[in-house]
């Protein structure tokens, strides 16, 4: 049954051997070395102040929507840099190496540029799986998390436990893939990988493996994540919430997890079919023994197209949120906004081939995936009218969030026409598997990442209680948009001129000035990187000045989420609010209820932390690591472990605890005397303590809200 | 959430468990496999109508098993699960339609088919 | 647009007061049954990636089909698992009552239906693999034995699965944790039988047909 694997294998330690860390690699090998500082530095840095038992109690075992929310945040913006790093290096790769003849760096083994096509290779495969899955989807991811249940008045998400499962697997998928940098080696197949080089015969080494786990690891967390969204929508709505009244935000997100949810088995199919062939020795996509290539295409991209709408759609909700509060007006079009988003969501499923129209099945077939592929463009249509009859006319106010938000329409526009350009099979057969294909999607890619920031300026003072700093907000953006534009408007050029994707070597002389356009661009996006790490300095330095000091940070929100205290306190609302209306905080404003707090308060039922979720997803860490360089024993041990595990939750179970309606009264008058508080607390200047930055850090003590840790007071069930 | 103070085994979820449904979606389902299995195996009818036939078997026999054991109907407790598979059946036929029909087409137009040999197309 | 409207603040409610929180054993079940819809959506892959791995060339120069599926015996399997879902059923008219030894009772009768039918699939992949039908021989037979073992993957987990149930009914009784598993424990089962039924007569009796 077992393939037996080129080259040498023990039953102890699999495939794995000293050989296969790349210490003589001149990128790798300083890379890691830095790595282990900083991870020292970091380590003993935590020591040295205390703070494991904190990061340990108040993080690692949390079940808190807004913690695992913020985490995933985090993790998304480090995998958002490394694959920018990536990013960096295939740009320069290309205009080092662009043009005839020799060029190469002789110390580094290269003979064009300075990587050789086999690094080259899993540099961009490991750049598209990362931004795609490991970037883009936990930002996304984590905003959703933190904002979904407030929007409809949850205290939390239906499965706080499988939230945070979800999560610490997400963060096991990380780990693989950044332990493939320094053992072994990553897939050089391009992030959906191709058929069929990925199979054992072409890819003998345990890249390949690498990316089938990875993507393993994401796909399960997504789809647990995807199922508790949509729970927690349909079953824990506040009273009043109904569904004509739901936010767009939390529309779209139900929009998008059902596309998760229904996707990402395909995913999952698709690759343990590949794992299949390469450990199995089976024959789904071989060529030859009747297997066939172009299912694995096919099964990939069955998922591969709901996926970049699972991801967009999010975005678009973003958008739908910000649009409103900076024009001050409601969203135009609300059931139109909705029933679009869903058309969206639908249509996603039925254009999958556009991505393979090369395959060559005829007209019949083509035919209907071009139409269908257009007709995307509708519902995405009355999207963009919406948001811009949003804007007509309205009181704008273009601070940062906004400014990130109207880039991403643009973004948007310039995407979705070429787009359209694609979904013409004639036009396709020119430049599919051309740079402007990569263009396109980047156009698209880069809408989400632009809303995403604009998201994360928005709603950043709900959670820590002061802004960001808009004026570097806004150097940040310009910057980014200076890169965008000299990295990817050439792209179109390039993909006409007929530069082909993933190219080592471009070796026509006539496209060497567009790559030092580009490679100028992506410096300026280093600026822009730069730019938002002095914007996060400033922004916590500064924050006694930038307080917020009311429920709404803005003055002119609209949804749930504004009502409640800033920062938002553990329990989310002190009293499950009543909703009256579709936009409910805009109404109470204008009704003058805003201010009006409950009178009385009711005994709440909250879980308990636990670090059951981290010991599982450490398991499918080593699982995937141990699959990789298939060392059997512990492959079966960490499977075994993490289902022993699994067991040993649900007989224990979580009897969670209770906040008595005294208690609670107490901590919404502390939550409120801290939100309302004036005179800024003398802070320190610079750095913070507690580990995490609110507005009111350092917190006198444990109990405040944000905290999230349980009062002590709370008796268990 | 007072809900967790009542018993459960009051919660409508388990009431709604009735012995003569299960019974008959079992009977149903085990009538159909039997006929659906003689067909086959005596080859009672021309090829095309036998596929028919077990079609129809596999349909029908689907379909008690989701009303009567699944209890997927559009009663207050049930309304959801309901919906959610409505919204899933489309993304079934979808997924493996256009997959067949795409690679039929495909295999037309690229691989040589000797007439009469066992396939499914 | 909402200033228009005259709001009377003394009739307008503005925090829940009667709001008891969610219901968890419907909100449990629910989002079981998405799972299992999309365990559905895995299955429909399988089938998808069937229906193109089932040409005459799929099966290269190895057996098809026809030349090694026996449908009598698949049925005895079907049988076996119908009849295990029946008694599972069975399991939960008796939870409805509040009998336990019925409850364990009826799950043990499931379990051990449950393990023939794994015992008649083990027994019936080594036949196979004797007459030279393993998955490595040609991409059809990939493709039938992904879709039949990875279902009879889910058989052993349910196995596996009722096990825990057992083991919790006896320790805690019918808590709302366990009610709320052995509804969902419930629709995985039921759920494996709707997926043989297309297993069956897709894969088994279409396969022998052709
Ligand atoms: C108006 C809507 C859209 C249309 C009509 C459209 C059309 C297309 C077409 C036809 C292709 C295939 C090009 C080829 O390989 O020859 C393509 C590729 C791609 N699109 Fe789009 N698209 C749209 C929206 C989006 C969105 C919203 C995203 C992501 C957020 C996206 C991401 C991608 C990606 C990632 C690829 C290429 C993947 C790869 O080959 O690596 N597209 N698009
Ligand atoms: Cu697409």
């Amino acid at each position: 049954m077992l393939v037996n694997v080129p080259g040498p294998w023990s039953p102890l330690l699999g495939r794995l051997a000293l050989s296969e860390i790349p210490y003589k690699n001149l990128i790798l090998a300083p890379l890691f070395v830095v790595i282990v500082l900083v991870a020292i530095a970091l380590i003993a840095g935590i020591t040295y102040y205390g703070k494991w038992r904190y990061l340990w109690k108040e993080w690692f075992t949390t079940v808190d929507h807004k913690k695992l929310g913020i985490m995933y945040i985090i993790l998304g913006l480090v995998m958002l840099f490394r694959g920018f790093i990536d990013g960096l290096m295939i740009r320069t790769q290309q205009a080092l190496a662009v043009g005839p003849g020799n060029n190469g760096m002789k110390a580094m083994g290269a003979i064009h540029g300075y990587l050789t096509p086999f690094h080259f290779g899993q540099i961009y495969s490991a750049h598209g799986l990362i931004m795609i899955l490991l970037a883009a989807t936990p930002l996304l991811v984590g905003i959703m998390n933190i904002i979904v249940p407030l929007q409809i008045g949850a205290r939390d998400m239906a499965y706080p436990y499988l939230n945070a499962l979800g999560f610490w697997i997400t963060a096991a998928a990380v780990f693989l893939i950044m332990i493939s940098l320094f053992v072994g080696d990553f897939s050089h197949n391009g992030w959906f990988g191709y058929a069929p080089i990925f199979e054992m015969a072409y890819s003998p080494g345990v890249g390949v493996d690498y990316w089938i786990w990875t993507l393993e690891l994401i796909a399960l967390g997504t789809t647990l994540g995807s199922i508790n969204f949509l729970a927690t929508v349909v079953k824990m709505r506040a009273p009043g919430m109904t569904w004509g009244r739901l936010p767009v935000f939390t529309w779209s997100a139900v929009t998008a997890n059902i596309i998760a949810l229904t996707s990402f088995p395909c995913l999952q199919v698709a690759l343990a079919l590949v794992a299949a062939d390469r450990y199995l020795g089976t024959h789904f996509f071989t060529a030859g023994f009747g297997g066939n290539l172009m299912l694995y295409t096919n099964l990939f991209w069955l998922w591969g197209h709901p996926e970049v709408y699972f991801v967009i759609i999010p975005a678009f909700g973003m958008l739908s949120e910000i649009i409103p509060a900076f024009s001050e007006k409601p969203i135009f079009g609300y059931t139109a906004m909705v029933l679009a988003t869903f058309a969206i969501g639908g249509v996603s499923w039925i254009v999958w081939l556009h991505h393979f129209f090369t395959m060559g099945m005829g007209p019949y077939v083509s035919t209907e995936f071009s139409i269908a592929t257009m007709l995307v463009g509708i519902p995405t249509g009355v999207k963009v009218f919406n948001w811009a009859a949003t804007m007509y006319r309205g009181r704008l106010s273009f601070s940062a969030a906004m400014t990130w938000a109207i880039g991403a329409l643009f973004l948007l526009l310039i995407g979705g026409l070429s787009g359209m350009m694609l979904s013409i099979p004639a036009i396709n057969y020119m430049v599919h598997n051309s740079v402007f294909v990569v263009a396109h999607f980047h156009m698209m890619l880069l809408c989400i990442v632009y809303a995403v920031f604009g998201a994360v300026i928005f709603w950043f003072p709900k959670i820590y209680g002061f802004k960001l700093n808009e004026a570097w907000a806004k150097i940040m953006f310009w910057l980014f948009s200076g890169g965008t534009f000299l990295v990817f408007f050439p792209m179109f050029m390039l993909g006409f001129m007929g530069e082909t994707r993933r190219l080592d070597w471009p070796f026509n002389p006539q496209w060497a000035p567009w790559f030092d356009v580009q490679e100028v661009g992506i410096f300026v996006y280093v600026l822009s990187v730069l730019a938002f790490v002095w914007m996060l300095y400033v922004s916590i330095r500064d924050r006694s000045q930038n307080r917020v000091h009311s429920a709404d940070a803005w003055g002119t929100s609209r949804s749930l989420e504004w009502l409640t205290d800033t920062p938002v306190p553990f329990y989310n609302f002190a009293m499950v609010p009543h909703i009256n209306a579709r936009d409910e905080v805009a109404w109470r404003r204008e009704h003058g209820f805003l201010e009006s707090n409950p009178d009385h308060f009711k005994a709440i039922h909250m879980p308990n932390n636990t670090p059951m979720a981290l010991y599982i997803g450490a398991t499918t860490f080593v699982l995937g690591f141990a699959l990789t360089w298939r060392i059997w024993w512990l492959s079966i041990a960490a499977l075994v472990l993490s289902v022993l595990l699994m067991i040993f939750r649900s007989n224990r179970g979580d009897p969670g605890y209770v906040i008595s309606a005294r208690e609670m009264e107490e901590l919404d008058r502390e939550s409120k005397a801290h939100m309302q508080e004036k005179p800024a607390l003398p802070l320190p200047q610079g750095g913070f303590a507690g580990g995490t930055a609110t507005a009111y850090s350092p917190l006198p003590h444990n109990n405040s809200p944000s905290g999230g840790t349980p009062p002590s007071s709370g008796q268990a069930l | 959430m007072s809900h967790g103070h009542s018993n459960p085994i009051h919660h409508p979820e388990v009431q709604m468990a009735s012995r003569r449904n299960y019974l008959t979606g079992f009977v149903i389902a085990s009538l159909l496999m039997f006929a659906a299995t003689w067909l086959v195996s005596a080859q009672a009818l021309a090829p095309f109508g036998l596929l028919l036939a077990i079609m129809g078997c596999a349909g029908f026999a689907v379909i008690a098993q989701v009303y009567f054991l699944l209890h997927i109907d559009i009663s207050e407790h049930n309304i959801w699960n309901t919906v959610a598979l409505v919204m899933f059946i489309p993304l079934f036929v979808i997924t493996i339609g256009l997959t067949w029909w795409m690679f039929s087409q495909l295999y037309l137009r690229t691989m040589p088919m000797i007439p009469g040999m066992p396939g499914m197309h | 647009m909402h200033s228009e409207e005259t709001v009377d603040p003394s009739q307008v409610i503005l925090w829940s007061d009667d709001y008891e929180g969610h219901d968890p054993i419907s909100t449990r079940t629910f989002g079981f049954w998405m799972y299992v819809l999309s365990d559905g959506m895995l299955f429909a892959t399988l089938f998808a990636a069937y229906g193109v791995l089932s040409y005459s060339h799929s099966y290269y120069t190895g057996p098809t089909p026809a030349q090694f599926v026996a449908p009598w015996y698949t049925f005895i399997q079907t049988m076996a698992l119908f009849l295990s879902v029946l008694a599972y059923g069975f399991a939960m008219t008796a939870l409805k009552n509040g009998n336990k030894a019925g409850v364990i009772n009826a799950i043990i009768a499931a379990m051990v239906l449950g393990g023939v039918f794994i015992g008649l699939d083990i027994h019936d992949v080594l036949r196979m693999i004797r007459i030279g039908a393993t998955p490595e021989t040609s991409g059809g037979l990939s493709a039938f034995y992904a879709l039949t073992q990875v279902h009879a993957a889910h058989i052993f987990v349910g196995l596996l699965w009722m096990l825990v149930m057992l083991y919790q009914i006896l320790r805690q009784g019918f808590s709302e944790d366990v009610v709320g598993r052995l509804l969902s424990l419930r629709m995985f089962w039921q759920f494996q039988a709707v997926m043989w039924v297309f297993i069956y007569v897709f894969v088994y009796l279409w396969g022998y047909m052709s």
